[in-house]
């Protein structure tokens, strides 16, 4: 018998709003449709209104989890215009806490999945842990949202103590290793949960345009980080984790080791981090020019065009999230798959809707 | 697509193309297995549109321009890379425009009763 169900757009089991609409044979699934929009904020339209001072502070609520990759990537895409050069330190400064932001977005996930799976207190341990993150986070910036660390040309804060950070980086190293991927990558319900289930293959990778763990897990070798080197990254060694099964598994095993690499990124960027200036001064405008700010944050690349006329406010701000361009392939994902699934397999995708819809 | 016309600039590699020539463009990009970025329009002083097809080649940013009037149909190029799907639907959201060779362009971020072209100059933004 076909059906179709519609859950959402506000629905006991959804985390932020949106609309899925699942057409069915029997309990498997034959076609999916997602609707968005319901956060729906117009910020690029906002970003054309407000100077760039205000423009920051604007691109850090585009995303309530990885919050500092968007005004990082904005500050560094003026930053591209203006041909400004920005101090080493803050440059590794930005490296960690772009890596801290990471570690705590894929913590965050792992506790959702393992709630999706049904492991109650792998969801509470794994939140517990994610705190440390929380805490590093706001040793440095003060903040455990909107960490306000950047500026143009600049971050505007230091690390006073990177001997305790790297501390950190290194017990959460420790935990993931010793607890988060063995339980995730050797428990018997978990793996009969996630193996072979959503397989996203490489072809489709490619034609929906996946990015980030999503595309790694199935096969697509890429990484911003190492093919596009900016900040420190290309003065640091970390391997990219890449899965060909394209399944559930395989984004649980990207992001567990990807976690990892983020500690060892940090400790290392601790390690070589340079004396010297935070940032160049106050700047509030550059010149007329545009530019292409590529960034890769925790749920992958992150896209911006910045347009600049000369004057204190930008005259086009385009935000391409990960998610956005990640979503449609969960369509691909869900087909043949059984309807009980459709939960975990668009949870594995690490969804934000709200950044999605700006 | 001869390498010699790409330019280096704004942190990417850049071209000039007609809208006719998009959809070759896209068609030549898949082959090559590069992945579809982003489409972004912006709207020049004299009104016209600047259009702007972004793919990711082993890590290269390329970018392909065009230009057009408000009301000109755009080639659409979702028969060739269904990512692109959500990004023609949004430039139908902010810009008002048009594309050929899709059945239907349903609003992304908008509603079905809202007007698109919120983005647009000359429909004073959004309400």
């Amino acid at each position: 018998m076909s059906y179709r169900i519609p859950i959402g757009p506000y629905h006991v089991a959804l985390d932020e709003p949106y609309k899925i609409e699942v057409d069915c044979e029997g309990e498997t699934i034959t076609d999916a449709h997602i609707k968005v929009g319901f956060n729906f904020r117009g910020i690029e339209w906002l970003a054309q209104r407000k100077n760039i001072t205000r423009c920051i502070a604007l691109m850090e609520r585009v995303c309530g989890i990885c919050s500092n990759v968007h005004s990082m990537t904005f500050c560094m895409a003026l930053e591209q215009i203006g041909a400004i050069e920005v101090p080493k330190r803050a440059q590794y400064i930005r490296t960690v806490v772009a890596e801290l932001e990471r570690l705590h977005s894929h913590l965050l996930w792992a506790g959702v999945a393992a709630e999706m799976i049904g492991f109650q207190t792998t969801f509470m341990e794994v939140f517990r842990f994610r705190e440390r993150v929380m805490d590093l986070l706001e040793a440095i910036s003060g903040n455990r949202v909107n960490y306000s660390m950047n500026c143009i040309g600049g971050v505007n804060r230091d690390i006073t103590d990177p001997e305790s950070v790297a501390a950190g980086a290194r017990n959460i190293r420790d935990t993931v290793n010793r607890v988060l991927i063995p339980v995730f990558t050797t428990d018997h319900t978990i793996s009969a949960r996630c193996r072979g289930v959503g397989v996203l293959s490489h072809a489709d990778a490619l034609r929906y345009g996946a990015v980030g763990p999503v595309a790694r897990a199935s096969g697509v070798d890429t990484d911003l980080r190492r093919d596009c080197a900016y900040l420190a990254y290309d003065q640091i060694d970390f391997a990219v984790p890449v899965r060909t099964e394209g399944d559930v598994l395989a984004r649980v095993v990207v992001r567990a080791q990807e976690m990892v690499e983020s500690c060892n990124i940090i400790e290392q960027a601790l390690a070589q981090m340079p004396s010297g200036s935070l940032n160049v001064g106050d700047i509030y405008a550059v010149p007329p020019g545009d530019a292409v700010m590529r960034i890769e944050a925790p749920r992958g690349e992150v896209f911006y065009y910045v347009e600049s006329d000369g004057s204190d406010v930008p005259s086009r701000v385009k935000v391409r999230t990960p998610t956005f361009a990640n979503i449609p392939s969960v369509m691909g994902m869900l087909k043949g798959n059984e309807f009980a699934d459709m939960p975990l397999i668009q949870a594995a995708l690490d969804p934000c809707y709200s950044c999605t819809d700006r | 697509m001869n390498s010699q016309q790409w330019q280096q600039r704004a942190g990417g590699n850049w071209i000039s193309a007609s809208l006719g020539e998009i959809r070759l463009i896209a068609q030549s990009m898949l082959e090559r297995g590069a992945r579809f970025e982003a489409f972004v329009v912006t709207q020049t002083k004299a009104g016209d549109l600047r259009l702007i097809w972004h793919w990711d080649l082993k890590g290269k940013l390329f970018s392909v321009e065009s230009k057009a009037a408000v009301s000109t149909p755009l080639p659409s190029i979702v028969d060739i890379y269904c990512g692109a799907d959500w990004a023609e639907r949004e430039a139908r959201d902010y810009y008002g425009v048009t594309f050929e060779g899709r059945a239907s362009i349903a609003p992304l971020m908008l509603r079905e009763s809202d007007p698109p072209g919120v983005m647009l100059r000359s429909k004073g933004g959004l309400q």
